[in-house]
């Protein structure tokens, strides 16, 4: 079974490293990739250390995932209940759309759809000449985790699928079952509030119209990939209407807060104290 | 002007004075009207909550519970459903009693009488663990439990019978159904899936390799693997544990019993080679005789003095702690087989293979009951004896022995384990020196004979029903270890591949009720409510069909009696109403005439 999911995590690595080149050729335009190697070097020494603090977010992230979970139980608030009376059997009427298409269409998009959106950003502002894209995805990322992994303690809740089956089908398990063994790698069924799948995503397409000058063609389709995810979340039974509502909010949060962090405030920040170490 | 001043100064004062009496009339009043309506407030609607398990961990436990909370809403209760992750569900129902309705599936099957015993004796309210969990005291049902225990023949059979009729007038929990157990089997490598009950540890031991079916192990080794959607035999394998599941099917592979439940319910020797009963006033006694060159997973013999060693341990996990202390420390037995252990009064080792045992009053068909608890290595043991400083669990007096995960562990089955990775696999293999791989054993069933056909087990765990159906399609497994929902019957019967296993089961589903709390005390209004749960519905609409009904945990056994029958519908408890439509001023009638009221169509509080 081991290797089913290897199989999986082999195929998904393939698929997204696949749509990484081809969106770069389309986004960027292989004219525009003179001097690349130049750019990524200066990026990435201006954004390494936030780049290694990401990095830091997913290790503990991971940890806290398994250990959180238990932890959650004995003192998480189950907040299962409210969201089911706050919104009922919304999901269900999202599901009433279902169509064997539609649901293979959410189905790729909630996996690989979301991998690419969530990568791409990072190695289309990577090329770009200078940091401050790549710095303020960056940062939001790590807010997005970082809230993500303390609601994820502080809040127990199931997803629709557990809570209504009468009204919501597991459509993603009974249209594709293998992905739940990818799916239970990065999530535990009891994180649900917020979806990091939209928060995540909405971030991505709310920092391409803040740098849609740069690359405009990249807008339309991190809106249009953003869009479908989110409502993969719920089409696909695995989000309530209250927890892609959550997930935007964290959005919102993240890239106000990226803004507010930019790399010219922590540069004269850093010059700030160097100065008075030196002087 | 100073005048006029004073004028309204005096004005003022009398009309301060006169709304003061005013106002002490008003209150006097006031206060005895309120001492007189005291006791009278308003009630508000009652409010119960169902816990149970999530689609994930269960296929029927969410759709059951939400059924029921539909009828018990349209009857004017108000109702929610809390689906919870099963050790926490446990923990809370089994551990700290913190519910006030739950619905899950009974770990085991109740085939025997005396197994009741520990599931209803009011001795057990205190005991965690499918030990009474519902806090129920009847001392009707005490004496039925008692006396069936010394009865023999006839009389027996009429204290069963009255003990379940006891069960369905007071509904301590309310039986949902006996549903399939349903599973996905290749057929290429592995035969006999629809000859064996893979609910038992027996099942796994009773399968055959495919005729043609090669080795698949680099050194030609077979390998059974096994997809289960419950983690938790990945990360405990503690046989005493008590808020872990259910069919103790992997660590009855680990642990032999002295004896084994043959497919009659009568006990025959296992771990025994033979046992002969004698007869005295105080209750029977049992001397039982080892088999020869038994031996634990690491190596040390198996002997008599691990048998005693078991009983005395499983009645006090304590063991030489509480002796040191004083009279008022109690011992700390193991929840799990209280029922058993009691029927034994004491334990002799005679020599290394010889033991004997006395029974307390009892029946020796009874007495031989105590025989199926697992057999314990002492070395290992009797260091757990120390009080556990326990984290996640409402401590009730633990001991080390049964909060801890027991991994690795050593027993004496005909599997030994090998390794794990908590909520991904475990990994068993064949044990070499069990008494079943030399050959030919006397009295032991023809199917088990000569050892499991597999050198490797494993267990790899996955979320859901639907995934653990897809491995077994794509060889990535041979047969799904936990049964699964029968909304997966499409797909199984769609592959050529597979084949479908479907079993009567005797474990059933229920709606247990913690009597402890008000209104769930009285048992009128436990009947009242089970009149609201329509079998016939759930039988169709949550177990498609794949389930049997039934009013007494022992159904399908002949101790059923035969007005506890399901004919067309529920003996005791007709619903009131028709194809699963509750007919609303019936069931308010039924509260009614038990006294309860009604406020805007809501059922108040008592």
């Amino acid at each position: 079974m081991r290797q089913v999911l290897v199989d999986l995590v082999i195929r998904l690595f393939g698929v997204v490293l696949a749509s990484l080149l081809g969106a770069v050729l389309i986004v960027v335009g292989p004219t525009n990739l003179g001097g690349a190697v130049d750019r990524i070097k200066s990026n990435l020494r201006t954004v390494g250390p936030t780049v290694v603090a990401l990095a830091l977010v997913l290790v503990i992230n991971s940890v806290v995932r398994d250990v959180g979970v238990a932890v959650s139980w004995i003192i998480g608030i189950n907040v299962t209940d409210v969201i089911l009376s706050i919104e009922g059997g919304f999901v269900g009427s999202v599901q009433s759309l279902a169509s064997p298409p539609v649901t293979a269409y959410f189905s790729l998009i909630y996996v690989y759809g979301y991998s690419f959106l969530l990568t791409f950003p990072l190695v289309l502002y990577l090329l770009h000449e200078d940091a401050r894209p790549l710095h303020e995805t960056t940062v939001a990322y790590i807010v997005n985790y970082g809230v993500g992994v303390v609601c994820y303690v502080l809040f127990v809740a199931y997803g629709p699928r557990n809570v209504i089956p009468e009204l919501v089908d597991p459509l993603l398990y009974t249209n594709w079952p293998q992905s739940q063994l990818l799916v239970r790698q990065v999530n535990a069924n009891t994180n649900v509030l917020p979806s990091l799948h939209t928060s995540l995503s909405v971030t991505v397409a709310l920092l391409a119209y803040r740098f849609r000058d740069a690359y405009p063609r990249w807008l339309p389709i991190a809106a249009w990939l953003a869009a479908s995810v989110t409502t993969s979340t719920m089409y696909l039974g695995i989000h309530w209407g209250t927890d892609v509502l959550a997930g935007i909010a964290l959005a919102v949060l993240s890239v106000f807060v990226a803004e507010r962090v930019g790399t010219e405030a922590v540069r004269d920040r850093v010059v700030a104290v160097y100065g008075r170490v030196a002087g | 002007m100073t005048r006029s001043l004073s004028d309204t100064q005096i004005r003022r004062r009398t009309a301060l004075g006169a709304l003061a009496a005013a106002a002490t009339g008003l209150t006097g009043g006031c206060l005895r009207r309120m001492r007189a309506l005291t006791g009278w407030q308003s009630r508000d609607q009652l409010s119960l909550r169902i816990k149970t398990l999530p689609a994930d961990a269960d296929p029927y436990a969410l759709p059951l519970a939400r059924r029921i909370a539909a009828w018990f809403r349209d009857a004017g209760i108000d109702v929610r459903v809390l689906p919870m992750a099963e050790q926490s569900l446990l923990r809370e129902v089994l551990l700290a009693n913190e519910f006030d309705l739950f619905v899950t599936r009974t770990p085991l099957g109740y085939r025997t009488p005396d197994a009741l015993y520990s599931l209803l004796h009011s001795r057990f309210v205190a005991t965690p663990g499918w030990q009474n969990p519902f806090g129920y005291t009847d001392l009707e049902m005490d004496e039925f439990l008692e006396s069936q225990r010394r009865a023999g023949g006839a009389r027996r059979r009429e204290l069963v019978a009255g003990l379940q009729r006891r069960i369905a007038e007071t509904q301590p929990f309310t039986v949902l159904g006996f549903a399939d157990d349903l599973r996905a089997a290749r057929t290429d490598r592995f035969t006999g899936w629809q000859r064996v009950d893979l609910g038992s540890t027996r099942g796994y031991l009773a399968l055959r390799q495919a005729r043609n079916a090669d080795g698949d192990g680099s050194d030609g080794s077979t390998h059974l693997r096994v997809v289960s959607t419950d983690s938790s035999p990945t990360e405990n394998l503690n046989p005493l544990a008590v808020e872990f599941r259910h069919e103790p099917v992997l660590t009855g592979l680990l642990y032999d019993t002295l004896g084994y439940r043959d497919d009659e319910g009568a006990i025959r020797p296992w771990l025994a080679e033979s046992w002969s009963f004698a007869l005295s006033e105080t209750g029977p006694s049992l001397e039982l005789q080892l088999r020869e060159n038994l031996k634990w997973h690491d190596g040390t013999a198996l002997t008599a003095e691990d048998v005693a060693f078991t009983y005395a341990f499983l009645a006090d996990t304590s063991l030489a702690t509480a002796k040191e202390s004083d009279d008022d420390t109690d011992p700390i037995p193991t929840p799990r087989f209280q029922g058993r252990i009691r029927l034994v009064a004491d334990v002799t080792t005679l020599d290394d293979r010889t033991v004997e045992f006395q029974f307390v009053d009892a029946d020796p068909a009874v007495a031989t009951r105590a025989l199926t608890v697992p057999i314990l290595p002492r070395h290992v043991w009797r260091k757990r004896t120390d009080r556990a400083s326990v984290t996640g669990v409402d401590v009730w007096a633990a001991t080390e022995a049964l909060v801890t995960d027991n991994v690795p562990a050593i027993g004496s089955g005909p599997l030994a384990f090998v390794e794990n990775t908590p909520n991904e696999e475990v990994v068993l293999e064949t044990f070499d020196d069990h008494f079943l791989v030399d050959g030919p054993v006397p009295g032991i069933p023809e199917g088990v004979q000569g050892g499991p056909a597999f050198d490797r087990l494993t267990v790899g765990v996955v979320g859901t029903d639907a995934t653990a159906v897809e491995m077994v399609e794509t060889d990535n497994a041979d047969v799904t270890g936990t049964p699964v929902g029968a909304d997966t019957i499409p797909r199984i019967a769609r592959a050529s591949a597979l084949d479908l296993i479907a079993n009567r089961s005797d474990a059933f589903y229920v709606l247990g009720y913690n009597t402890r709390r008000a209104p769930m005390t009285n048992p009128r209004f436990r009947n009242a409510l089970a009149h609201l749960v329509d079998d016939r519905t759930l039988q169709s609409a949550v177990f498609d069909g794949y389930a049997r009904p039934g009013v007494s945990p022992l159904q399908d056994t002949d101790w059923l009696p035969s007005d506890l029958e399901w004919a067309d519908d529920d003996p005791v408890h007709p619903f009131p109403g028709i194809g699963g439509e509750l007919d609303v001023s019936r069931a308010r009638d039924l509260f009614r005439e038990i006294g309860y009221r009604y406020e805007d169509g809501k059922l108040l509080e008592e």
